[in-house]
């Protein structure tokens, strides 16, 4: 119970943090917007009008995945510079339980680009928001949420080894939008990249998502979704520990 | 003699200092394979869509690949000195700190040209697309003048570093706003009039056309009047960042607000 509650309060008060900034606020919301409206043109373009709650799905599930990739990548490296990182290592907790709480809260931040999404094109393009399954739906986005937010974990531990991470954050935006069928159908991608797609929690949040908004069994991919985001957790908080041990080792925690 | 050096030995020694991805894998990582991979995206997309042929995102895509260091590095050649402390010093040089910022474009625009082009032959090996041998050296030329334009539209943003703190909030809208605007992933004729007079004021519109034209085996003559718009939006933003980083930079010093982070 202590330990939900931890996760709990960690979890609003850095979403209150990051939802302080403008930066992440504009990031969060303008730019999954124009990604939604350029959707929302090139699937019209394409002849496709009636996929268009798909499009504004797929750019809001885009959004998310920035949010984490960006917020989780460099979550270590920000308590760095806010010089909150030895508090935060000193904790008498795992640090993987005291960073999981940033991870998540990028995830949550990120569901502002789906709410945002959404809402433009319900305003502005009228894009009926008919959900095959509304309820499963406010299910399965927290679920993908939840799940992102534990790979980012595996992301904050293995990119606070790499002291050029920003280079692999940068470079694993589209490709990630592009292998987890975010926008793109995994059906148009060529072959070899199906293996790769079936080992992402990205891929089955998506899916979980998409079958929610436009019909499909959404448990067994938001299952799946879980199960290996609950993988990264534990292969994320291995990686923390003995990050965390060999930074104190070498006295190395607060240099960059 | 001395404008010239001012304007090129004082563009290169500011890139070192200020850009922030010239260590090698921030440089391969952020500015060549990214871009590769945004391309992969919108012609998967395109193709699915059936909107347009591969030729279409490759040349489109290429040519925008320029404007990611022109961009950010023309924010960062100003805002960065904010950052690091050295505003101060620059500003207070007896030189013309027009030369000084103008000259900063150059070692950037070179560099959107280097990703430009690797984007643009990596791009075609991967989908199969030959270009007419003939075109190539106008193509160099388009994408040329679309790096340069692209520098002085950074540029432009960067002189809004002088008055506003959060400078790269802008910077990342604007690079996403010149993928929806500027027609390379979605056809002119498929976005709304007022979008279309948007994008026809930015960089990369006219030379992602120029390309697409020269690609086509069209030839210079098709594309020179997109070439010759590329450089006119392009001048109007050199002219642009000159007179806000003038004003700007009166009204920071008169507000004293000059290192406000």
């Amino acid at each position: 119970m202590n330990l939900l509650r931890m996760i709990g309060v960690g979890l609003l008060l850095h979403t209150k943090q990051l939802s302080r900034s403008s930066f992440e606020i504009a990031t969060a919301l303008i730019v999954p917007v124009v990604q939604a409206t350029l959707a929302v043109y090139l699937f019209r373009a394409g002849g496709e009008p009636g996929r268009l709650l798909e499009a504004a799905v797929g750019a809001g599930l885009m959004g998310v995945w920035s949010s984490v990739l960006f917020g989780s990548g460099g979550a270590i490296q920000r308590q760095r510079w806010q010089g909150t990182l030895e508090m935060i290592m000193l904790a008498p907790r795992p640090p993987a339980l005291m960073v999981l709480p940033i991870t998540l809260a990028t995830a949550v931040t990120g569901t502002y680009a789906m709410l945002a999404t959404l809402l433009w094109g319900r305003l502005l393009y009228g894009v009926p928001l008919d959900f095959a399954h509304p309820l499963l739906f406010l299910i399965a986005v927290p679920g993908c949420v939840l799940g992102l937010g534990m790979f980012g974990l595996l992301l904050a531990s293995t990119f606070v080894l790499m002291r050029n991470a920003n280079a692999l954050t940068n470079t694993l935006e589209y490709p990630i939008w592009l292998v987890s069928g975010m926008l793109v159908p995994l059906t148009v991608l060529p072959g070899w990249t199906g293996p790769i797609a079936a080992v992402l929690p990205t891929t089955w949040g998506a899916r979980a998502v998409h079958e929610a908004a436009v019909g499909g069994p959404v448990w067994p991919s938001l299952g799946i979704c879980l199960a290996i985001s609950l993988g990264c957790l534990v292969a994320g908080a291995l990686m923390m520990t003995y990050v965390e041990r060999r930074a104190r080792a070498a006295a190395t925690l607060a240099l960059a | 003699m001395a404008l010239f050096r001012l304007i090129g030995t004082g563009g290169v020694i500011a890139y070192r200092a200020l850009f922030n991805w010239t260590t090698p894998a921030m440089f391969i990582g952020s500015l060549l394979v990214g871009p590769i991979f945004q391309l992969l995206f919108f012609a998967y997309l395109g193709r699915q869509l059936g909107v347009a042929d591969d030729r279409f995102y490759i040349v489109g895509n290429a040519v925008l690949a320029a404007s990611l260091s022109c961009v950010f590095g023309g924010t960062m050649a100003v805002a960065n000195e904010r950052r690091f402390g050295t505003l101060g010093h620059v500003l207070l040089s007896p030189r013309s700190r027009t030369a000084v910022f103008l000259g900063r474009v150059l070692p950037y625009a070179g560099n959107g040209l280097l990703i430009a082009v690797s984007t643009l032959t990596v791009g075609s090996l991967l989908l199969g697309l030959r270009m007419p041998p003939a075109a190539l050296p106008a193509l160099f030329a388009t994408l040329a003048v679309a790096a340069l334009s692209c520098g002085f539209f950074g540029l432009t943003l960067g002189a809004l570093g002088l008055r506003f703190r959060d400078v790269w909030v802008v910077s990342n809208v604007s690079v996403a706003l010149l993928l929806l605007l500027t027609g390379v992933n979605v056809p002119a004729a498929g976005l709304p009039g007022w979008m279309r007079a948007v994008g026809e004021a930015l960089p990369i519109t006219h030379a992602a056309q120029a390309a697409r034209h020269l690609a086509a085996g069209e030839g210079l003559a098709a594309a020179a009047p997109a070439i010759a718009a590329e450089a006119t939006v392009g001048l109007g933003y050199a002219l642009l960042a000159a007179a806000l980083l003038k004003l700007f930079e009166a009204e920071s010093r008169r507000r004293a607000s000059l290192d406000t982070l």
